[in-house]
């Protein structure tokens, strides 16, 4: 049943999604990109992908400035798609939205706590992340104005107004009041899956899939990176998303953890998390502590993350009739980004042999 | 050459001659030692160039390295933590303190880096994502930054003892080109002069002893005259035998007498 | 000479240099941020948009004004941009160093102290 309809209303952004999908560069294309000498190679083999958005390059750019032009093609591509869907789906895309828009605010946070001129932010904010009344919350200058503005004026309010006062802006470390929206953001996500009935069927399946892995993955390495710091166990379990594949047994014995192998333990019930704990071997320890040069085989936990990120992405494009594929095109995107820039980086600094660590699905 | 130098405004004493010997010899011993510390200090300061010239290699390759984790972050959190990492910076945690070490007597700064504990304001950057390459990335970067301190240390020091070197070699050709040539000079000069003094007193003594000779020899010669002619007159009369004498006596008296009269009148 | 109490209290480091170098060189610790209202930081970040005469009164405020700062790092890409200040400043403390950045290798032909080390040796 639910295919139905689904293409009367959401059937074209599909298409194009799936159009957008076949663009992405593949293996061959990686392989292409690992063979180049200079940025300018790299800026010419991404020429059939990328087309016009790299014109306006220099010879031999900087590699963020690489990475900003592909960014806009996929910022373009997006916008594109808001602009077509509508109902369910537009507000599925305003959704994933929301996770740029915390990074966003957390940007304007901290300049406002510090006094800077937030306007000169605005430019630094991620375009994924922009709407309308972004620049509004600039007028503010301190940070109870702040947190006024942003409940009335950012879709956000309901993560902030749940959990954080505008002291807490002011006390708790940005970090934590990140992480604590990116929570909030992602158990409303998970909500609005679960219970639009336009989504029960296929988008539902992928999607708790995809963003009970992100919230394991979130909880897993803020336990990781808490040890060492500040942030006390109750304050880090107020952290975790609450629900996954580790709520509520693996995340309790999370909150417990007290080093990396107590990690390990509280996820070896999910088979997945277990072998990829294993695959790291425990030296993630020694990563954490004194290991400077990255792991000997290249890959860390959290290359270990995206892949699978990666793969179950790709796994979205074998469903149909869903908005998910937007998702997982976004995220494939975004991978495909941090690939070029990471080779590109590679090239520019002369440093080959790492050069392969990157991570392709197709 | 002695045109050019000239010479110390002294009198030509001997007792400046002793200064001035003193001085010479103290003149010499510190060059030979100025010397000897420009040539410590040359060899130190070559030494600290060879090692700036390493280090700077060294300091290349390091910074690379640090740079190519920091991608490696970039590639982890899959953005940008340039901003907020400027932001939480709030205390020093990587910070020198300076000692000295002590070469031929200059002092040269050493920079030592420390870590002040408990001051950590990036622990929970990165907490979502992207921690553990922070972390890795910091220690990377905290060790470039102690190439960075050594050679920072270095460079002083080369600075410094550039500085040095340059006063030292300043007043080591001071002693050589114009004290020690200035003070020979001196020497020179007050040597000639006391000479000269030499013959014009041998000369004035000469001169003297030949007038003194002479004045004896007239003196001799109107003794003898005198008693040649008394011996004469003896022998002409008896009488003005015995009126020589008393006119000698009368002449003495005669000028006595003339002082007696003016003191009368006054 | 030096004298103790010229250096004895510099205990920070300063930087100047592109984003980049800047947010690694604070990942490793050197920022600080002085208390008080006119809170001074140590750390410029230098940008295609940031005005020549800004680098030069940061790089005059780190050497003359500031009593705390032993090292200063510069970009050498953004010490070529100040070179004049960066060679007629020739004391001891605090000692100038100029680091490379990403995207500008390191190139001993342009610093400040290697020329100097060069010219002293007459090559």
């Amino acid at each position: 049943m639910e295919g139905l309809f689904f293409n009367v209303n959401a059937g074209y952004v599909e298409g194009i999604v799936r159009g957008y999908r076949n663009s992405l560069l593949t293996g061959q294309n990686y392989s292409n990109l690992t063979q180049c000498e200079t940025i300018d190679d790299v800026k010419l083999q991404l020429g059939p992908a990328y087309g016009d958005f790299l014109a306006a390059l220099p010879p031999n750019p900087s590699t963020s400035a690489l990475a900003g032009k592909m960014t806009d093609k996929l910022v373009a591509e997006f916008r594109y798609l808001t602009a077509q869907s509508t109902g369910s789906t537009a507000k599925f895309l305003e959704y994933l939205t929301y996770g740029y828009m915390i990074d966003n605010i957390a940007l304007l946070i901290t300049g406002t706590l510090h006094e800077r001129d937030t306007r000169e932010l605005l430019e630094r904010c991620h375009p994924l992340g922009w709407f309308e009344t972004l620049p509004v919350l600039c007028v503010a200058t301190n940070i109870e104005e702040l947190y006024n503005s942003v409940l009335i004026e950012t879709p956000l309010a309901a993560y902030f107004k749940s959990s954080l006062s505008h002291q807490d802006l002011d006390e708790l470390n940005i970090e934590i009041v990140r992480n604590t929206l990116f929570k909030n953001y992602l158990e409303d996500f998970y909500n609005f899956i679960n219970t639009h009935p336009d989504f029960s069927g296929p988008t539902q399946d992928v999607m708790s899939e995809i963003l009970q892995f992100e919230a394991d993955r979130r909880s897993i390495n803020i336990t990781l990176n808490s040890f060492g710091t500040e942030l006390s166990k109750p304050e880090r379990r107020k952290l975790y998303p609450e629900f996954g594949k580790l709520y509520p047994e693996g995340s309790l014995m999370l909150s417990r953890a007290e080093d990396v192998e107590g990690v390990a333990l509280a996820v070896s019930a999910n088979a997945d998390y277990k072998s990829f704990f294993d695959a790291v071997g425990l030296n993630q320890g020694g990563g954490l502590g004194g290991m400077g040069g990255g792991p000997a085989d290249g890959k860390s936990l959290e290359d270990l993350f995206y892949q699978k990120e990666m793969e179950m992405s790709k796994l979205v494009f074998t469903r149909q009739f869903t908005p998910a594929v937007v998702y997982a095109w976004m995220k494939l995107k975004e991978q495909e980004i941090r690939n070029v820039t990471w080779i590109s980086e590679c090239i520019a600094q002369n440093q080959k042999e790492r050069i392969g660590n990157f991570i392709s699905v197709f | 050459m002695s045109g050019a130098v000239g010479r110390e405004p002294v009198f030509p004493t001997r007792q400046s001659l002793g200064l001035m010997k003193s001085k010479l010899k103290g003149a010499e011993i510190g060059h030979s030692l100025l010397k000897r510390k420009s040539e410590a200090l040359t060899k130190r300061f070559r030494e600290i160039t060879r090692r700036i010239d390493e280090a700077k290699q060294k300091m290349g390759r390091v910074m690379q390295i640090a740079a190519f984790s920091l991608a490696e972050v970039s590639y982890a959190v899959g953005g940008d933590i340039g901003y907020q990492i400027q932001e939480s910076a709030k205390q020093a945690r990587f910070r020198v303190r300076a000692k000295q070490e002590n070469v031929s007597g200059v002092f040269l700064p050493q920079f030592e880096s420390y870590t002040e504990e408990g001051v950590n304001d990036f622990g929970l950057t990165g907490l979502g994502k992207g921690g553990q390459q922070i972390q890795r990335c910091r220690e990377t970067y905290a060790r470039a930054v102690e190439t960075l301190v050594e050679l920072a240390s270095l460079q002083t020091a080369f600075l410094i003892l550039d500085e040095v070197i340059k006063v030292v070699n300043r007043r080591v050709n001071a002693i050589e080109h114009v004290i020690i040539p200035r003070t020979e000079n001196t020497i020179k000069y007050i040597n000639s002069e006391l000479d000269e003094l030499d013959r014009e007193e041998f000369y004035r003594l000469k001169k003297v002893s030949g007038k003194k000779q002479r004045d004896v020899a007239q003196a001799d010669a109107e003794i003898l005259a005198a008693r040649q002619k008394a011996a004469e007159k003896e022998a002409e009369n008896d009488a003005p035998a015995t009126a020589a004498p008393s006119t000698e006596e009368t002449e003495a008296p005669d000028v006595l007498g003339e002082q007696e009269d003016t003191d009368v009148i006054f | 000479m030096a004298s103790a109490a010229t250096y004895k209290d510099r205990q920070f480091l300063a930087v100047i240099g592109d984003e980049d170098s800047v947010t690694g060189l604070l990942l490793a610790g050197v920022g600080h941020v002085t208390d008080g209202p006119d809170s001074q930081r140590n750390f410029l970040v230098v940008d295609g948009k940031t005005e020549t005469s800004e680098i030069e009164r940061t790089f005059q405020n780190f050497t003359q004004e500031r009593k705390d700062i032993a090292i200063i790092l510069i970009n050498q890409h953004i010490a070529e941009r100040i070179r004049h200040t960066v060679d007629t400043f020739t004391d001891p403390f605090p000692a100038i160093l100029e680091i490379p950045s990403k995207d500008h290798p390191y190139d001993p032909e342009k610093d400040s102290v290697l020329k100097r080390v060069r010219r002293l040796f007459g090559e």
